[in-house]
């Protein structure tokens, strides 16, 4: 039952369309095993990286003899390391991430369903996915492993998770940076409504730490656009607050504020060197996540 | 404020429509679980203050127009509202109707003359003020006041009725003034309605200073509201006026010759059948009538001699029937008295010859005076003075003046020395070289004492031979000139009367004038000038007579008819008149509007244009106006909800790649 409702967020027709495109990051990553992303060390692979004096302690296997005969000099080759990946799914769960537009998934589902799909796409090139909710009653913290196994897990999570109270994730995401410790790739799925500096803030720590983030932004067609032209009692999802208006009065206002936070999001993350992925929610995910993927391909050696 | 529909007014709840509107759309808002409530209450905040503004002033604009339109079609009534806004219903409302004849002129494009459409739309104001007012309709025919006491009746009423006379507007105020001078009347407003004719409103006239000054002095409120019907008639329109009935005694069988001017607005050339009659007779005579004026001279047999009667001219009916019927009348000969003053008795012969020259024609008398023995001649008894003698002087002279005012005609002729009077002086006498002439060769031939005669035979100036004259100066206009262009004949115009002055005196050493060729017959013409004060003396324009207490009844001889104000024949007696309407009411010029306006100076005046017939309300222009600002409101508010101008970033973009380094 449950791995029947985990499965729910995934479709196996679009994980075979996306899966013959591998994913990488765009930083060095440092795994516990050889994978397909680059190390910030010096490893074994097949790529040449430099040559370097031999300095005692060096394994003499390493000693490239052919520099030695020619130069009498000791010289160790040195290669490209190649490791896995760690990568850090967090979800938002604060209430507004249930608003449902007029047709189609609410935000978190939309969400649940880029999370399925890449979690699985990672696990099978061999990195390792772990899911954290963010809402300000609970989080659920599943730490990145590799095994297939563990994808079910995550599943069940997103089963169970449900968007309520208020936005925690500034303070949660200032956590997450503390906790994972090594470098990983960290991708935020949120609508991001909440305060923009201090948002920035928890971006700019996660870069302290060395890890690659990308920020899904999530919005709805609605959100975007307020088309509503009759009075409308808008009832606040985060909590029980509500306003009786005439959306013809303030659309302007609003659509102003929409925009400059939009584009104070986008400076900032470009400022921080973040991945900022604006999704709207009617949009086809199977379209947003091969955008990018594509952006992310790995070059096949 | 009062309404024609007040009825309608029970619309204006109408005008809360849009508020009610409002108030169930927020009622029926809907309700909606929403994410983005920062932006939602940053937006509310500051958009507050410009945006509500704008939605209640749409709100009370859409109001407004609401409240407009029902105003509008309830039919304001201009009267104690705009333009008289919250002053007081008057007292007493004086009603001066003009009732020329040239208000008989049909509307534009209805069947109704103006003096009717005016009754009727005075009437109609006239019922908002019912209760509050006195109604006192002065007509411009009889300047006597009337008092109405049901202002609907006012069309019907006989003192608004059709009359052929011309009017007095300055007068007829003058007569409005002493009337509430002498009545004590309240303060009241002057409701005049005219089509503003120039020859009725007299625009130079020094009386309007006076009767505005008196009206603005008067202690109690004055205004004036003033309903104009100066449009032009629209279709064609003739006119004829009798200007002469001459007796022709010496025609066979006996006639009279009336001559008429008939007068068009379109002078492309037409038949005009038109019909002629008196008593019993009715002769009908098409006229291949060309150009805008045309005179005709019809000759009317009648029985003897001496035989008196009256007629009708008749033309079809156009847009004034008013002026298409003219009256005269005629009676025996009259005596046309000569006075030849010359002091030679030879030229005393001729000239009496000239002026007299059938011994058996008793109507023609001329008698001979010398120069010396004018002192006790009774001028205004003749209808034409000779002169042939020195210039006069002193109190001749002034006798002579007197006589040429009041329509008598004077003809002097040269006499050898250089003198002037009235303004034509004659110069030294100047000698033709032996042998030798001055040949006429320019006169006047299409009128006047010099015109061709009626079989358009030229009368024989050029014949004439002047060895000697006397050339003429002065302010004269040359009737006759010799072919150096000095005038031989010369005429003025003084008062009703006309000087003639000769350069050429009758003596056979001057000229040969004295054959009579041209004399007879100029002097013969000019002796029926002279005597026109005579032969014409029934001929009288309507409001002339005012029979006063005297015992002088006229009665008319078709029909009853006043004739202080219709045209038509009337005997007092033994006397027969013709009563026409005023020549000066054929006249087409009006006074602007905005000039009549000016006439009264200071007394406050409203102009109540009527354009249409059928639309002919005082209140017209209120509705429209309530109408327009309807439309404006209608405007400003859909200016209000238009969306505002797009700005750089229409709609917020959201793009699928955002800030990748």
């Amino acid at each position: 039952m449950a791995e029947r409702g985990g499965r729910k967020f995934l479709d196996p027709k679009v994980v075979a369309r996306l899966v013959q495109q591998p994913m990488g990051t765009r930083l060095p990553m440092i795994g516990s095993v050889a994978g397909l992303h680059r190390s910030p060390h010096r490893g074994s692979s097949v790529e040449f990286a430099e040559y370097r004096k031999y300095a005692p302690g060096d394994d003499i296997r390493r000693v490239d003899w052919r520099v030695y005969a020619r130069t009498d000099r000791f010289y160790v080759k040195e290669f490209e390391a190649d490791t896995n990946l760690r990568c850090y799914l967090v979800l938002d769960c604060s209430g507004s991430m249930a608003f449902r537009g007029e047709q189609g998934d609410s935000k978190l589902d939309y969400a649940k369903r880029l999370i399925a799909t890449l979690a699985y796409l990672f696990i099978h090139q061999g990195d390792a996915a772990g899911l954290i909710c963010l809402s300000d009653r609970m989080v659920w913290d599943i730490p990145p492993k590799r095994n297939p196994r563990h994808l079910q897990a995550v599943f069940d999570v997103l089963e169970e998770v449900e968007a309520r109270g208020e936005t925690a994730l500034i303070r949660s995401l200032h956590d997450v940076a503390e906790k994972v410790r090594q470098r990983a790739l960290v991708m935020v799925f949120s609508d991001f409504f909440c305060p923009v500096e201090p948002l920035l803030e928890c971006f700019q720590h996660l870069r302290f730490q060395k890890h690659d983030v990308v920020a899904f932004h999530l919005m709805d067609r609605l959100e975007l656009e307020f088309p509503f032209d009759r009075p409308m009692r808008f009832v606040d999802l985060e909590s029980p607050e509500t306003l009786l208006s005439e959306p013809a009065v303030i659309r302007d206002q609003y659509l102003k504020a929409v925009r400059a936070h939009l584009e104070a999001l986008r400076e900032g993350c470009h400022r921080f060197a973040i991945e900022l992925q604006s999704v709207a929610t009617h949009e086809d995910y199977e379209r947003v996540l091969r955008a990018f993927m594509r952006g992310r391909a790995l070059k096949i050696r | 404020m009062t309404f024609l529909e007040p009825l309608l007014l029970w619309g204006l709840p109408l005008a809360l429509l849009p508020v009610i509107i409002h108030l169930f759309n927020r009622l029926r808002h809907r309700s909606i679980d929403w994410g983005a409530m920062m932006f939602l209450l940053s937006a509310t905040r500051k958009s507050t203050r410009y945006a509500r503004l704008r939605q209640w002033l749409i709100l009370l604009l859409r109001v407004l127009a609401l409240v407009g339109l029902v105003l509008a079609v309830a039919r304001p009534l201009a009267g104690g509202w705009l333009g008289w806004m919250f002053q007081a219903a008057p007292d007493v409302i004086v009603i001066v109707l003009d009732r020329s004849a040239s208000m008989e002129a049909r509307m534009p494009g209805g069947n109704v003359s103006k003096r009717a459409e005016a009754a009727r739309v005075l009437a109609e104001a006239a019922q908002s003020y019912k209760d509050t007012s006195r109604f006192v309709l002065f007509d411009t025919a009889l300047r006597a006041a009337t008092e109405v006491g049901e202002p609907s009746a006012l069309p019907q009423l006989s003192t608004a009725g059709a009359t052929d006379t011309a009017a007095d507007i300055p007068a007829t105020l003058q007569a409005v003034v002493e009337w509430a001078q002498r009545n004590k009347v309240g303060h009241f407003e002057i409701w005049l309605a005219s089509d503003l004719q120039a020859s009725n409103w007299q625009p130079d006239s020094e009386q309007w200073k006076v009767v505005t000054a008196q009206i603005a002095a008067l202690p109690q409120t004055v205004r004036v509201r003033l309903l104009t019907f100066e449009q032009p008639p629209v279709t064609e329109s003739w006119s004829v006026q009798i200007t002469e009935v001459l007796r022709r005694p010496r025609a066979e069988p006996p006639e009279v010759e009336v001559v008429m001017m008939i007068e068009r607005n379109n002078p492309a050339p037409a038949i005009m059948p038109i019909s002629i009659g008196g008593e019993g007779t009715r002769a009908q005579v098409d006229l291949e009538l060309s150009g805008p004026s045309y005179r005709y001279r019809h000759k009317l047999p009648v029985e003897s001699a001496m035989a008196s009667g009256w007629g009708r001219v008749e033309l079809p009916a156009d847009d004034n029937p008013r002026d298409n019927v003219a009256y005269f009348v005629y009676g025996p000969p009259v005596l046309l008295r000569a006075l030849v003053v010359t002091d030679d008795p030879a030229v005393g012969r001729i000239l009496q010859l000239a002026a007299a020259p059938f011994a058996n024609d008793t109507n023609l008398v001329a008698e001979v005076v010398h120069p010396d023995r004018t002192a006790g001649v009774v001028w205004n008894d003749y209808a034409l003075v000779l002169w042939h003698a020195a210039p006069p002087g002193g109190a001749v002279a002034a006798a002579l003046h007197q006589y040429l005012e009041a329509g008598g005609a004077l003809w002097m002729f040269a006499h050898g020395q250089p003198g002037q009077f009235e303004g034509i002086a004659w110069g030294e006498a100047q000698a033709a070289e032996e042998g030798k002439s001055w040949p006429i060769t320019q006169w006047q031939r299409q009128e006047g004492l010099l015109a061709n005669t009626e079989e358009n035979l030229a009368l024989p100036l050029n014949d004439l031979e002047v060895r000697r004259r006397q050339p003429l100066g002065g302010t004269g206009i040359a009737l006759a000139s010799f072919e150096d262009r000095l005038a031989f004949l010369s005429r003025r115009v003084v008062g009703r009367g006309e000087l003639v002055a000769c350069s050429v005196g009758l003596w056979p050493e001057w000229s040969n004038l004295r054959e009579g060729w041209v004399l007879v017959p100029a002097v013969q013409r000019l002796l029926q000038t002279g005597g026109r004060r005579f032969t014409q003396a029934g001929m009288l324009s309507c409001g002339q007579i005012v029979p006063t207490g005297g015992g002088e009844i006229w009665t008319s001889v078709e029909g009853a008819k006043d004739v202080r104000l219709h045209a038509g024949v009337y005997r007092s007696g033994l006397r027969m008149v013709a009563v026409n309407r005023p020549p000066a009411e054929a006249a087409v010029e009006t006074v602007e509007p905005a000039k009549a306006r000016g006439l009264f100076g200071p007394v406050p005046v409203q102009m109540l244009g009527e354009r249409k017939q059928g639309e002919g309300r005082l209140q017209a222009e209120l509705w429209r106006m309530f109408l327009f600002a309807m439309l404006v409101f209608l405007l400003v508010e859909a200016l209000l909800i238009l969306p505002p101008k797009p700005e750089t970033a229409p709609a917020v973009r959201f793009q699928m790649k955002g800030g990748t380094p």
